[in-house]
């Protein structure tokens, strides 16, 4: 019953995206419906494919480059032992908490003056904002439940340090990498303000063309439908992955793992 | 006797030789050491550099741009103007008015939140397979794109179409507008944030819950306990800073609405749902006032600070617990 009153109004979106214009709006429902796919057919004919492909494109990107410059980063603050720990939790939990209209105006405006307004380098850049504060906190914490010992002897035995990181360290993390990088790939791609605020049309990601289309074509409600079953199955299918981390994510700043 | 000397030789020997090996060791432990801190510092730097480039820079910038009259239409007025902004927000009644909106917002929300989050955690806490399967189930709102959640609002909240506006009528209740009702538009985005957000409160008090320590629950049975007040007078204190730490984080988070306000209601009907946060929006990229715009943030931005500040103290005294 619960479950019911809980997942109805996704349930409800969804079967409408599977019915014909119309029939969408029979109420009462009629069951069982003609399912129809032509919402999507019409989707993939339109401009939401390259939205789709902006939405993909920044926010594997983001990920990437906040893992490549966040995890080593973690894992420094994990083994040093340095008094930082309270300033790194501040900063996550500040870049969390504020609200995105305040990085907003500022790059905003630089943007402007660069020409980054409606690119893709342009969201990339300020999806950093709390993706790299994200990282660094999450992959600490899997680096601190990681034994120190097996990188010493690795040294001992003539490694580097670099590569005892890396070829010691780093792929006993690997549940915790992908789980770090799933939190930051969702984030980004769920983000809305940003991306209304920094594209135009040739940069502009799914939530926000969803948006746009509504406005334009406000009769094609099984369009926007569609688009919407389209743009939240990979969220639900990996934030299924990360259940078990979803909180820990979601607390980064204040709440230890 | 020769064999004496001989066996107090040896064993001084092995003595030398154990002391040296253990030398090097430590010899090797330092350099390690050496090599580690320089590795260290190549590690943080990178990752330092661009946290300080994307986020203290530029909001900096923002408390700059807040002094500044600065209106996007006219470059020209990136100038100082000193606490005119400021002092125009004191006397802005659009901006009390968001202050207002917002309180409404945020109290309903999370004590709604709260008050549901709390029972069902209650209620599916266990270790059974099934409840796992339900849990996972709840939490699909909180996940879901932002966007997708207005959306979804936005039509059950549209006559006609709805499958929610059917259901009322079905039942003989009113069947209202309720995103163009004034009384109820702010209640039809209280009530879509309050399921998005509900699950939140669960999973970290269901997570809370599964960290009970069993024995004073089992000192209170003992004692002649009723079911009820070893849950009033045992679980709800020892849950208590599980609480308020998800209540302040879901207190700071609900400033942040923006997507369903912007799709579910842009603001209105009137100013009926604006929130500060969207009444900066409409400042800053509608009407191009960034200046006063950064004002407004910037006041946002001390007040979400104070409310983190208070957060990490509780979150800290909890650690302190364990």
């Amino acid at each position: 019953m619960l479950i019911f009153v809980v997942l109805c109004p996704v349930l409800f979106i969804v079967q409408m995206s599977l019915r014909t214009g119309l029939d969408a709006f029979q109420m009462p429902p009629t069951f069982p419906f003609s399912v129809t796919l032509q919402n999507y057919v019409d989707l993939i004919e339109g401009k939401f494919v390259r939205s789709l492909v902006n939405s993909t494109v920044t926010s594997t990107s983001t990920t990437g480059l906040a893992l490549l410059l966040g995890v080593p980063a973690a894992y420094a603050f994990s083994r040093a032992r340095i008094r930082a720990t309270g300033l790194v939790s501040l900063w996550t939990l500040a870049t969390r908490m504020a609200p995105p209209i305040a990085f907003g105006i500022p790059f905003f405006l630089l943007y402007k003056d660069l020409g980054l307004i409606d690119t893709r380098l342009g969201l990339i850049v300020i999806y950093l904002t709390f993706n790299l504060s994200l990282v660094i906190w999450m992959m600490r914490a899997f680096f601190d439940g990681l034994p120190r010992s097996l990188e010493e002897a690795a040294y001992i035995d003539g490694a580097g340090v670099v590569r005892a990181f890396l070829r010691i360290t780093l792929p006993l993390s690997a549940p915790g990498l992908a789980t770090t990088a799933i939190f930051t790939f969702l984030l980004s791609w769920n983000d809305f303000f940003y991306s209304l605020i920094l594209t135009r049309s040739a940069a502009v990601t799914a939530p926000v063309a969803i948006v746009n289309f509504m406005n334009y074509e406000s009769w094609e409600w099984g369009k926007v439908a569609a688009a919407a079953t389209v743009i939240m199955l990979p969220v639900v299918a990996l934030s299924i992955v990360v259940r078990k981390y979803l909180v820990r994510g979601l607390t980064a700043g204040a709440v230890k793992g | 006797m020769t064999d004496r000397i001989a066996r107090v030789a040896a064993s001084e020997r092995i003595a030398a030789a154990t002391e040296e090996a253990a030398h090097t060791a430590r010899g090797a432990r330092t350099s390690w050491r050496r090599a580690r801190k320089m590795v260290f510092v190549a590690f943080v730097a990178p990752a330092v550099l661009v946290l300080v480039v994307v986020t203290i820079l530029p909001l900096l910038y923002l408390v700059v741009t807040s002094f500044t009259p600065l209106d996007l239409t006219n470059p020209a007025s990136l100038r100082w103007a000193g606490l005119t902004n400021y002092q125009q927000l004191a006397g802005d009644d659009r901006f009390w008015n968001s202050v207002w909106v917002q309180a409404q917002l945020s109290f309903w929300t999370v004590s709604l939140q709260l008050v549901i989050g709390f029972a069902i955690a209650l209620l599916l806490n266990g270790r059974m397979r099934f409840l796992e399967l339900v849990r996972s189930t709840f939490l699909v709102p909180m996940v879901l794109p932002p966007v997708v959640v207005a959306l979804i609002w936005k039509i059950l909240f549209t006559p006609d179409i709805s499958i929610l506006d059917w259901t009322l009528g079905l039942l003989h209740l009113p069947q209202p507008a309720w995103l163009a009702d004034p009384r109820l538009a702010l209640w039809a985005v209280i009530i879509a944030d309050v399921w998005e957000w509900f699950p939140f409160v669960m999973l970290m008090l269901l997570a809370a819950l599964q960290m009970l320590p069993e024995e004073p629950l089992e000192a209170a049975r003992l004692d002649g306990a009723s079911k009820w007040q070893a849950f009033r007078y045992v679980t709800l204190p020892l849950l208590k800073p599980a609480i308020v730490v998800a209540a302040l984080f879901r207190l700071i988070d609900s400033v942040k609405a923006f997507p369903l306000i912007f799709i579910m209601t842009g603001g209105g009907p009137g100013t009926a749902t604006e929130v500060t946060n969207y009444y900066a929006y409409l400042e800053g990229f509608s009407y191009t006032y960034v200046g006063y715009s950064s004002a407004i943030i910037v006041v946002m931005l001390l007040a979400t600070l104070l409310m983190s500040m208070a957060l990490l103290r509780v979150s800290n005294r909890e650690v302190d617990v364990e």
